[in-house]
């Protein structure tokens, strides 16, 4: 069962939610924070769409950008369909009001006169955002490991835009489908059982971090 | 400037360096859209095709010798068809008749190939409730529908979908309120799962039958029977129509398909496994 | 007495209102100035003012000299230190929290290390250095805190109320300690306070504020018997003979 197609799966599936996280966090952790620190006559609102986001089902993520990237739609000109650059736009579009949103949250949940303080004892603007953050690391952690679940788990859009091809795109969850699909529960389940190990893994590594106070 | 621990800053950078390093890989990897252009070629097909496993050992055999790329999506012969009927795949290979039909006189397809057959049977558990063993089939529709005995559908709107409501309508019946008769939504070996699970017919290829067998306690009941003919076709999608398919890489892989190599090798695909090939060669040119 | 500070009929406008009229102040040098006033009379807009939070809408503000338009925001900031009511300290060590602000100004390690260590030294919780900030108590935490403000040696400390969370008897034995460090360092400091017995002890002279206007400066004598309005009046009358004696 561990051959050399497992490994590629399990790999791709790797590369693709990760880079689709970092992504995420380079998008959300600045937005989320600005939301959190700003104030100003839209922000109400942008917080709800970010908010919406967060519960977007993948699969309608999976079915607008594939709209986007069909042959037939807007960026067909640049055949990304069925391509693992697409699932991790899709993937992205999924993680990032995730990571935003708790972010945000994680923010707010500080001291609010914090800010006050910090800039009282002589910080510039960044340097005030960057011991938030560091205040806030635990919610922001879990933020990103939030983030990372949301993509590594999801199906809907892996399948849409990436079509689950042989070497290609196929991923984990989509290979599980595949083989339930094909009545193969045997090999369905050992896939199963190694996304859950590799997602638990990480977890575990991403949690010691949170829990140590590690300084990232 | 922060001062971190030495163990711990190294850790972070450990961390951050494997982080970019697998991104830079997996973004290498990713082929650059300019050269893809003309190098990928989009094949929409069924997935009994697709589960049958014979895409999977022609469809790199035709990269190797090609040199392009074949995305393969495997959906029901409908949505492959709605893909071919937008433009968003350059060569279809389905086993509609009449859906493939409309699509030609709508225009949307250039040219359409019979390429290989297979036989449709009815399944069912081994003790056969409706007694419809060596029947033809529309007696065997008529005896489950009387016997309200438990028959599973793809509902889906694939080739076998399709084919199965013809023949249910020939056969003068309407199964689709009656309580007896279930519709699975979901590809062929799922609905012989279900089928299997629930001791219930189904209306299913020979092909994912013989790959699944192994996994089901189903056996075959009607077979053979003329109407049960099951034809696959490939079509070519008008590149007039929709200027952005890949029509060089459609006739390459059409070529291909119907070349006197491929066509051995269709015609003896299966044997050694099932004791029996899984396709039928089209008898045309 | 060189002045550090001096503001010329200064006021701060927000959503059209006037929330602070200050006609003529000069801070000098050296000198502690303690704040009073009832709720909502301004005080804390003035030290958010002086703390180069808050932008000044009309008149005229120098420092060390120069006008207020003539600092950059982040050099400005950078010339004083704030304390608080509550501690706020950070998630981390007592000293790391001492680091803090010595670390935006890019001093190097082990310099502020001993610099944070002095401080935490003389204001008596040197031995809580390696403590986790969150783990240590109330009083322990404000002394942390001013210890904080105090190692970046800043040109002028601003104190809002720092000693309101605290019960009495910390209270006491903080400002007492308090006292002696800002005598023995000439440290120029603004301190908030609602108590005219601290603002007493502590302060070389006392600002009255009330509806958002400097109304008077001066020893406790001078506000006492010579009030400069109504309005001061009532607010020294609401403290009884007992509490000035006991200066």
């Amino acid at each position: 069962m561990f051959d050399r197609e497992v490994f590629q799966i399990t790999l791709l599936s790797l590369q693709i939610s990760g880079l689709a996280t970092l992504l995420s966090l380079l998008i959300g952790l600045p937005f989320g924070t600005f939301l959190a620190l700003s104030n100003f006559r839209g922000r109400s609102f942008l917080l709800s769409l970010v908010n919406t986001g967060m519960g977007l089902p993948p699969v309608v993520v999976g079915l607008f950008v594939a709209m986007l990237l069909w042959r037939s739609g807007p960026l067909g000109k640049l055949n990304l369909i069925y391509t693992p650059t697409a699932i991790v736009i899709a993937q992205v579009i999924i993680a990032a009001p995730v990571v935003s949103g708790l972010t945000t949250a994680a923010l707010q949940s500080l001291d609010p006169r914090l800010r006050l303080q910090l800039l009282g004892l002589g910080a510039s603007r960044w340097q005030m955002i960057w011991e938030l953050w560091r205040e806030a690391r635990l919610p922001l952690l879990a933020a990103l490991m939030a983030g990372f679940g949301a993509v590594i788990s999801e199906i809907g859009a892996s399948m849409m835009v990436g079509g689950n091809i042989r070497f290609q795109t196929r991923v984990l969850t989509t290979a599980i489908v595949l083989e339930t699909g094909k009545g193969n529960f045997g090999m369905a389940s050992g896939l199963a059982i190694l996304l859950l190990v590799i997602t638990f893994l990480i977890n575990w590594v991403l949690t010691h971090l949170q829990q140590k106070g590690v300084r990232i | 400037m922060i001062p971190l621990p030495q163990r711990q800053r190294s850790l972070s950078f450990i961390l951050a360096f494997c982080l970019v390093i697998n991104s830079l890989s997996a973004c290498s990897a990713l082929p650059s859209p300019a050269s893809a252009e003309r190098s990928t070629l989009i094949l929409a097909t069924t997935t009994s095709l697709q589960d049958s496993g014979l895409l999977d050992i022609l469809v790199p055999r035709f990269e190797a010798q090609s040199g392009l790329t074949v995305k393969t999506i495997a959906v029901g012969s409908g949505q492959a068809l709605k893909l071919g009927s937008e433009g968003n795949a350059d060569i279809l290979l389905t086993h509609d008749p009449e859906e493939e039909i409309a699509f030609m006189q709508n225009g949307y397809g250039v040219e359409r190939i019979p390429l290989m057959a297979n036989q449709f049977i009815l399944v069912g558990p081994s003790s056969d409730p409706a007694q419809v063993k060596g029947t033809s089939i529309y007696v065997a529709l008529h005896k489950i529908a009387k016997a309200q005995a438990t028959f599973i559908s793809r509902g889906d709107q694939s080739g076998t979908h399709k084919i199965e409501k013809a023949l249910w309508a020939k056969a003068g019946i309407q199964p689709a309120q009656e309580p007896w008769y279930l519709e699975s939504g979901q590809g062929m070996a799922a609905t012989l799962t279900i089928a299997s699970e629930k001791g219930a017919y189904t209306l299913t290829d020979r092909a994912t039958f013989l790959v699944t067998r192994a996994q089901q306690n189903l056996v075959i009941l009607v077979e053979g029977d003329p109407e049960l003919l099951n034809v696959y076709h490939i079509i070519l999608v008008n590149p007039q129509r929709f200027p952005q398919v890949n029509f060089t890489a459609a006739k390459a892989f059409a070529r291909f398909l119907t070349s006197p190599q491929t066509k051995a090798f269709i015609r003896q695909f299966g044997q050694a496994e099932y004791g029996e090939p899984l396709f039928m060669l089209n008898n045309g040119p | 007495m060189k002045t550090l500070i001096e503001l010329h009929d200064l006021t701060v406008r927000r959503a059209n209102q006037k929330v602070l009229s200050i006609p003529l102040l000069s801070i000098y040098e050296g000198e502690v100035l303690a704040v009073v006033g009832p709720n909502g009379a301004g005080k804390s807009t003035f030290l958010l003012t002086l703390a180069g939070l808050l932008r000044p809408t009309g008149g005229k503000m120098t420092f060390a000299g120069r006008h207020l338009e003539q600092w950059k925001d982040l050099d400005y900031r950078r010339q004083i230190a704030l304390v608080l009511q509550e501690p706020l300290l950070l998630d981390r060590s007592v000293l790391d929290n001492l680091l803090v602000g010595l670390r935006f100004r890019k001093l190097p390690r082990p310099q502020a290390v001993e610099r944070a260590m002095d401080w935490l030294n003389r204001f008596g919780v040197a031995h809580l250095a390696q403590r986790p900030a969150h783990s240590i108590s109330g009083g322990e935490a404000q002394r942390v805190s001013l210890a904080r403000a105090f190692v970046l040696e800043p040109r002028l400390l601003l104190l809002d109320e720092p000693f309101a969370a605290l019960d009495p008897p910390t209270r006491t034995d903080l400002y007492q300690d308090l006292s002696a460090i800002l005598r023995q360092n000439h440290q120029t400091s603004v301190f908030v306070t609602h108590h005219l017995r601290e603002a007493a002890f502590l302060g070389d002279r006392i600002a009255v504020f009330s509806e958002a206007t400097l109304k008077q400066v001066g020893t406790l004598e001078q506000i006492c018997q010579h009030p400069a309005d109504v309005a001061v009046a009532e607010f020294v009358r609401h403290f009884s003979e007992e509490e000035f004696e006991l200066k």
